[in-house]
């Protein structure tokens, strides 16, 4: 299967499920939302080495913010709800309760599957939090040094899905980028969905295990130009000169393979020689994203 | 839906206790009629009162006429939607558990009374000791929402425990007196002596600056994320606040300070907003 000109790969992505939330944090304005929410999702870009996935869902208007403010929507994904929680607790709690403005709001359906985190946060209020309930809503208010820190008390989860992933093999670096970076764009239009790489892009793509016994992963050589003939096997054709990976977690299968859909039509095009997926021999997750059958028939251009 | 008209207004004060749309559910009309309720010293059947028409079966009861010397209505609810036509006496919606009433009128004294939940709401004026405590009891209002359109009298949300009471118009003395915690907002203003003696929770007070009681405390000019979020709740109830800050008080100081007192209009200085 081709796409202008583009070989699509036929394998499939492997991805596994994570429990996620959805975190709203508002400021004063767009920029201090964004300063909170870059700190709160600073070092989240795999379970492998961090307590969480994460990043910026979306950008919300006054209008769609519990307290009338702009805001930013958070998706974070971790391996457990206790770990999610924990996360959570600490993220927030170290960059969003100590921003400048900021609150915080959850922003999935509350079940008996939600954490707590305002109901934890509270404590750092000294006995001088107030907590709100506003039908099965509480909120808890924490006296700070500009005003308040208001953040719900309990947050949703849902089982996310995680590991969605697309690996664009480029002729050049500066084309696999920018590829990558059409791909990231194309991604991020789909509601629920966040790439938790930095600007959505890995340059790191790694194998499950290591020479080195400590090691939970380590460098995919396959995908590594410069190892082109000194490892037994590449994944590169000849003409490739650099491979960039974007990594896709959702709140549900359906938004990950949307965000792959769209990933993989705007990644195509010259000098792109192939889009091809990361998985794990179907060993590792339960979700087996095939390329060929999320695009369906393709008209060759 | 079920209604009952009143044809014959009583010369004494009629209780409708327990004459509620969750109550009715399994009675056919003619059985709604024969119900019991007290005509001052006296027992009468509902249908001396009320002419009943319609079906109690989808929970909708609706109320036809001047009630103002019908006390209870809506008290002890738990679920429902119980309309009233007009006005209404004292004890509407009183400790009320769940379901909504509205008042096409206005309500008299106790209205929301200790009230734990549900959704009261009153288009037009509200009497004295709206959600709060009766005397000798302990905690007034304890959860669900009173909005009122019009003012409202004396001693509003007395010892009110969780909760939101919420006033269009003025509130009389002693609003939100010795609250214990929840939410009251006096969106025109409230008379002396608000907030004495509360212990947490907060009172939003529009209108002019009060004079506060004693205990009360100055503490900021500053715009709390909280009133956002009031701020879209009251707009869904039908009352508009914008205000970017408020100025905070404190108090009262002899019961440790930790309620807070707002008031929208004076707020020079709304701190970041």
């Amino acid at each position: 299967m081709q796409i202008r000109g583009t070989e699509i790969a036929d394998t499939f992505a492997e991805a596994f499920p994570m429990t996620a939330s959805r975190v709203v944090v508002t400021a004063v304005s767009l920029k201090w939302a964004h300063v909170a929410a870059a700190a709160a999702t600073g070092y989240a870009a795999s379970v492998i080495g961090c307590d969480a996935e994460a990043g910026v869902e979306a950008e919300l208007s006054p209008d769609d913010t519990p307290d009338g403010r702009p805001g930013v929507a958070l998706l974070f994904f971790a391996f457990s709800r206790d770990a999610l929680q924990k996360a959570l607790v600490n993220r927030i709690g170290q960059c969003i309760l100590t921003c400048a403005t900021t609150a915080c709001f959850n922003g999935l359906p509350v079940t008996d599957r939600s954490v707590r985190v305002g109901g934890n946060l509270r404590y750092f209020g000294d006995g001088h939090q107030i907590s709100k309930l506003h039908g099965d809503r509480r909120f808890w208010r924490v006296p700070t040094m500009d005003g308040e820190f208001l953040c719900e008390d309990l947050f949703g989860t849902v089982k996310g899905v995680a590991g969605g992933n697309l690996i664009l093999l480029g002729t050049s670096r500066a084309v696999a980028l920018e590829a990558a970076e059409r791909t990231a764009a194309a991604c991020r239009t789909v509601p629920g969905v966040i790439l938790p790489f930095p600007g959505g892009v890995v340059r790191s793509g790694s194998k499950v295990g290591s020479k080195y016994k400590a090691l939970k992963a380590s460098v995919n050589e396959a995908y590594c130009p410069t190892l082109r003939g000194a490892v037994p096997h590449t994944a590169l054709p000849d003409s490739v000169n650099a491979a960039y990976e974007v990594v896709i977690d959702g709140v549900d299968l359906a938004s990950v393979e949307e965000a792959m859909r769209r990933g993989m039509r705007a990644a195509a095009g010259p000098g792109v020689v192939r889009i091809t997926a990361g998985n794990y021999g179907g060993k590792l997750g339960p979700h087996h994203l095939h390329l060929h059958t999320l695009l369906g028939p393709v008209t060759p251009c | 839906m079920l209604t009952l008209t009143l044809h014959t207004q009583p010369d004494v004060p009629l209780e409708l206790d327990g004459v509620t749309p969750d109550r009715l559910l399994k009675l056919a009309a003619a059985d709604v009629a024969r119900l019991p309720v007290a005509h001052g010293n006296r027992t009468v059947e509902l249908g001396t009162f009320f002419a009943v028409a319609g079906d109690a079966s989808d929970g909708d009861l609706r109320i036809v006429g001047d009630c103002s010397r019908v006390k209870l209505i809506g008290s002890g609810m738990t679920a429902g939607t119980l309309t009233v036509e007009g006005h209404v006496g004292w004890h509407a919606g009183a400790r009320m558990a769940g379901g909504t009433l509205t008042i096409h009128g206005d309500a008299a004294d106790w209205l929301g009374a200790e009230v734990t939940g549900g959704a009261i709401t009153v288009r037009g004026n509200a009497g004295n000791q709206c959600g709060a405590a009766y005397r000798g009891s302990r905690h007034g209002m304890r959860g669900g929402t009173v909005v009122v359109h019009g003012s409202c009298g004396d001693e509003a949300g007395l010892l009110m425990r969780r909760g939101l009471i919420a006033v269009a118009g003025t509130v009389g003395q002693a609003a939100g007196a010795s609250m214990i915690a929840g939410t009251l907002v006096a969106l025109g203003g409230v008379g002396r002596d608000c907030g004495a003696g509360m212990k947490r929770g907060t009172i939003v007070v529009g209108g002019p600056e009060p004079a506060w009681p004693p205990g009360v405390r100055y503490s900021c000019d500053y715009a709390p994320a909280y009133l956002g979020v009031l701020a879209k709740q009251l707009a869904t109830l039908g009352l508009p606040l914008e205000a970017l800050g408020v100025r905070c008080y404190r108090g009262d100081l002899i019961h440790g300070g930790r309620g807070e007192l707002w008031h929208l209009a004076a707020a020079t200085s709304p701190g970041p907003a």
